[in-house]
């Protein structure tokens, strides 16, 4: 089947056979930093952001990305506060389930509820083997607490 | 150079992104049974454009490998040894046609009785796992093995100092313990990946490896090659832990892309990691026996590992763990038996915390008790007895550089200790770096002024990119911006034993400082000047006299360097050098248990580590605490439940690996020394842990002797659960 979706800003169209996992369109697109893992969805090594939520790839059937907006790491530029906030906390060790972190963690800080306790829940759906979990957690929050400055004094609520 | 810019922004290519064009895709027809004889292999229904590889392609190479015993089949020959052994690889231009072929394979087998407990495999009668082996001439295999095939031994390590089990007559109290640790996953989020092709004879491998010098060894032997066509360049891992070395997935991938005369790449699935290679499970029984005073005078160690249906690293696992289970302590009596046990379970090897993590949970479980049993304080019966600088270990060797005091004393006050012991527990340990090695390194300058370092320490995640950069730049005198590292190949790298044992760090910082030592004299001799008079500002250097050079004039000046170490204990009575160096550290735990669920929730989780001079603080911190929370998924949830030689949870939704929620706030100290070399931090802070917690939850009531320490089984040690089936589950 031919589907068409919204790849990282650009339009994109693939020939695949309907079984295909969006992890694999992705890949065959020269995505890299969506990577698999476990295949079943617990790891979020493979997480791309679908239409503003943070997915697992590797279940999700590219069929269902038709005509919708896919964004992945290789979206993100340097300049991406949240991206800099990982490089700058040095938030990350092999790296391999990194971008997903920064996926997921754009959609929480983007979800109103920013306490610790709501982004620990939050990212507890990424895996990260090498136990990196404090200088991620303290990026995460360094980009939260600035926007909550920038917000004013309390989040704003939902 | 990879930079954490390139991981973060998933720039990084791993040896899963390894990709040629014209390329295979390689898959494993693998046993499903733990012991059989393989009758008859049919690959008639497989379409013409699927390349095979099975017993019958094996004709010019080596049949078989293994670092230290050469046990482990290219491909299965007469019969398969464990679940999940390979028995087939099929190639196929794509993923999908390769796992489909897997279906069009029937191969029958006639099964065997199996083996899946080293205390019965090493019994009168019990199933033998194999009929004969062959000693390794890898250089991993450097000392000499002690089997005895008829009784599933593949390597027996003993050691006896002072007067052995007779030591005991001077024990006034004597305790006795068995402690067991279950088998467990690396997990490294990248599975192994290896992408082979072959050119002119010559064999070229992208491959995910700790070992790279290994590996091109081993190869060059399976292909009846010199070592210089065999060709391994190193990618970056997406983590290993351990489970990433000597050859796995190599041996098949180079022979099938041999075959098929194009490139063949593999990535193992993730079930197929936990029938790759997995965490030794060990049984260890220990006596101990003290003066009244509390001064120690005998220890016996007897310890079962279960190495499964082949070798891999068990015999050096055997011996490492053998002597790290006698601990950091002044005992005149000592033996060990160490037995390293083939069994019909998939095969297990290296795992961060090397066999330290087995040994130390008994060990350290073991001391506790004693200061029970005497009426001691468990840290004042630690202090007592620490060996120092100058005193022998029960190997013989002299120690020096000696922190485990300090170390010790750190973690006790991080838990409040004298304050009152109610929750808290502490657990000291001693870890041996591979003995003997040798690291070599080489500086050079290039075309544009910068220091090229090359170092065949591969990058796992643990940032030696970063503290090599940082060590070549101090030894030379340069800023650190001004070095790159070289892509790591065996082409174009000088020798390094392996990146294992936390062992890079300090064995690098030699090599690098003697390469440093040689390309400033190099520069000195063109500036003709004395080295130390050599002044580097930016990328230039100068000399009183003499004109400022760029760095770029002077390419091609180079330094090489070469550190080694001598040592390696007799495998009968376990004297000689055990250690260049040792790994020292201690952990202390304050916790709480919740009587109604068993869960035990942590006040306060703390490591202590010498750390010899601290080169890259970020990666040091990070090693830290990743090894603190790998420690703590293995004292509490970590375990592969392995029925009948089936690994029952071999994914990550049953395997749970500890997620940020798991991970309580983590703190830790480094113990430096300005004036000593640096040392290697990958590992130390992990194989105190589950001790540490343990001796915290037997305060409570909860003596606990099997890790992991699961809220069941926190429960039946505090006597609340009689029966640990779960109500209304059925027998199996």
């Amino acid at each position: 089947m031919r589907i068409a979706f919204r790849l990282n800003g650009a339009d994109v169209a693939v020939d695949i056979p309907t079984d295909t996992f969006l992890l694999e369109c992705l890949r065959d697109l020269g995505i890299r930093g969506c990577r698999l893992a476990c295949g079943l969805g617990v790891c979020g090594a493979c997480t791309a952001i679908v239409e503003g939520r943070a997915v697992a790839t590797c279940l999700m059937l590219a069929a269902q990305a038709e005509g919708r907006e896919v964004t992945t790491i290789e979206g993100l530029g340097p300049d991406e506060p949240l991206v800099q906030a990982f490089i700058d906390h040095n938030a990350t060790q092999c790296g391999y389930c990194i971008p997903g972190f920064v996926l997921t963690a754009a959609t929480l800080l983007e979800d109103g509820d920013w306490s610790d306790d709501a982004l620990g829940h939050g990212l507890a759906g990424n895996l990260c083997r090498c136990g990196t979990y404090s200088n991620i957690l303290a990026a995460v929050r360094a980009v939260r607490d600035g926007r909550a400055d920038a917000a004013g004094p309390t989040p704003p609520p939902e | 150079m990879t930079t954490v810019e390139d991981r973060v922004l998933g720039r990084i290519r791993y040896a899963s992104d390894a990709e040629m064009p014209d390329m295979l895709h390689l898959r494993l027809l693998r046993s499903p049974y733990p012991h059989a004889l393989v009758e008859s292999i049919d690959l008639s229904d497989l379409d013409p454009g699927i390349v095979t590889f099975t017993r019958d392609d094996i004709d010019d190479v080596e049949p078989r490998y293994g670092p230290w015993i050469e046990d482990q089949p290219l491909i299965a020959l007469d019969r398969v040894r464990h679940v999940g052994d390979p028995v087939v690889a099929v190639a196929a231009p794509t993923e999908r046609g390769a796992a489909e072929a897997l279906d069009r394979i029937d191969v029958r087998y006639r099964p065997s009785p199996a083996v899946f407990d080293a205390a019965a495999a090493i019994l009168d009668g019990a199933p033998r796992v194999h009929d004969a082996i062959a000693t390794s001439d890898n250089f991993a295999n450097f000392y000499s093995l002690r089997p005895d095939i008829e009784h599933n031994v593949a390597h027996r390590f003993r050691l006896r100092s002072g007067r052995g089990h007779d030591g005991f007559e001077q024990a006034e109290v004597t305790v006795e313990g068995t402690f067991t640790t279950p088998s467990a996953a690396h997990a490294p989020l990248e599975p192994h990946a290896s992408l082979a092709w072959w050119a002119d004879d010559r064999l070229h491998l992208v491959t995910g490896t700790q070992t790279p010098f290994n590996v091109r060894q081993a190869l060059a032997k399976q292909f009846h090659l010199p070592e210089d066509r065999v060709t391994v360049i190193v990618a970056a891992m997406g983590g290993s832990f351990g489970g990433k070395m000597f050859t796995r997935l190599e041996p098949i991938v180079a022979a099938v892309a041999r075959k098929a005369g194009r490139p063949v790449r593999a990535i193992l699935t993730r079930s197929e990691e936990f029938v790759t290679l997995n965490r030794h499970p060990a049984t260890f029984t220990i006596r101990l026996g003290a003066r009244r005073d509390g001064r120690l005078v005998a220890k016996s160690i007897r310890a079962l590992w279960d190495t499964g249906a082949y070798a891999d690293s068990g015999p050096g696992v055997t011996e490492k763990g053998g002597y790290a289970a006698i601990g950091p302590y002044r005992i005149p009596h000592v033996t060990v038996e160490s037995l390293c046990v083939y069994t019909n379970n998939p095969p297990n090897g290296a795992y961060r915390g090397y066999a330290a993590t087995q040994a130390v949970w008994a060990s350290e479980r073991l001391m506790d008790r004693l200061a029970d049993a005497l009426g001691l304080d468990p840290l004042d019966l630690r202090l007592m007895n620490l060996l120092e600088d100058g005193d022998r270990f029960a190997t013989g060797e002299v120690m020096h550089n000696v922190r485990f005091r300090e170390c010790l004393e750190s973690a006790a006050a991080a838990v409040d200790w004298r304050a009152g012991r109610r929750g808290k527990g502490l657990a000291v340990l001693l870890k041996g770096m591979t003995t003997p090695s040798r690291a070599d390194a080489s500086v050079e300058i290039d075309e544009r002024g910068r220091v090229i370092l090359r170092s065949a320490t591969t990058d796992m995640g643990q940032r030696p990119n970063e503290t090599q950069t940082l060590l070549a730049a101090s030894a030379v005198g340069i800023d650190a911006t001004l070095v790159e590292v070289a892509p790591n190949s065996t082409a174009s790298t000088p020798f390094d034993m392996r990146t294992t044992s936390s062992r890079s760090t300090h064995m690098m910082s030699h090599a690098i400082a003697s390469a440093a030592t040689q390309l400033r004299a190099q520069i000195a001799q063109r500036l003709q000047v004395e080295p130390d008079l050599l002044t580097f500002d930016g990328d230039t250097v100068t000399a009183p006299g003499v004109r400022r050079y760029r760095l770029a004039e002077l390419e091609g000046a180079r330094g090489e360097g070469s550190f080694r170490t001598e040592g390696g204990l007799d495998p009968d009575d376990g004297q000689g050098i055990a250690s260049s160096d040792w790994h020292q550290g201690a952990a202390a735990v304050q916790l709480t248990v919740d009587d109604e669920t068993g869960v035990v929730g942590f006040d306060r989780v703390f490591t202590s580590t010498y750390a010899g001079r601290v080169v890259d603080p970020v990666g040091a911190a990070l090693q830290t605490e990743g090894s603190m929370t790998m420690g703590l998924g293995t004292t509490l949830f970590e375990a592969i439940d392995f029925d009948g030689g089936l690994a029952r949870n071999a994914n990550l939704a049953d395997y749970c690996i500890p997620s940020l929620l798991d991970v309580p706030a983590l703190d830790y100290e480094l113990l430096e020394d300005p004036a000593s070399p640096p040392h290697g931090l990958g590992e130390t802070a992990l194989p105190p842990i589950p001790a540490a917690v343990g001796n915290a939850l037997a305060t409570l009531g909860a003596d606990v002797a099997d890790l992991p320490i699961t809220p069941e089984a926190v429960l039946t040690a505090l006597g609340r659960v009689t029966d640990r089936s779960p109500a209304g589950t059925e027998a199996r």
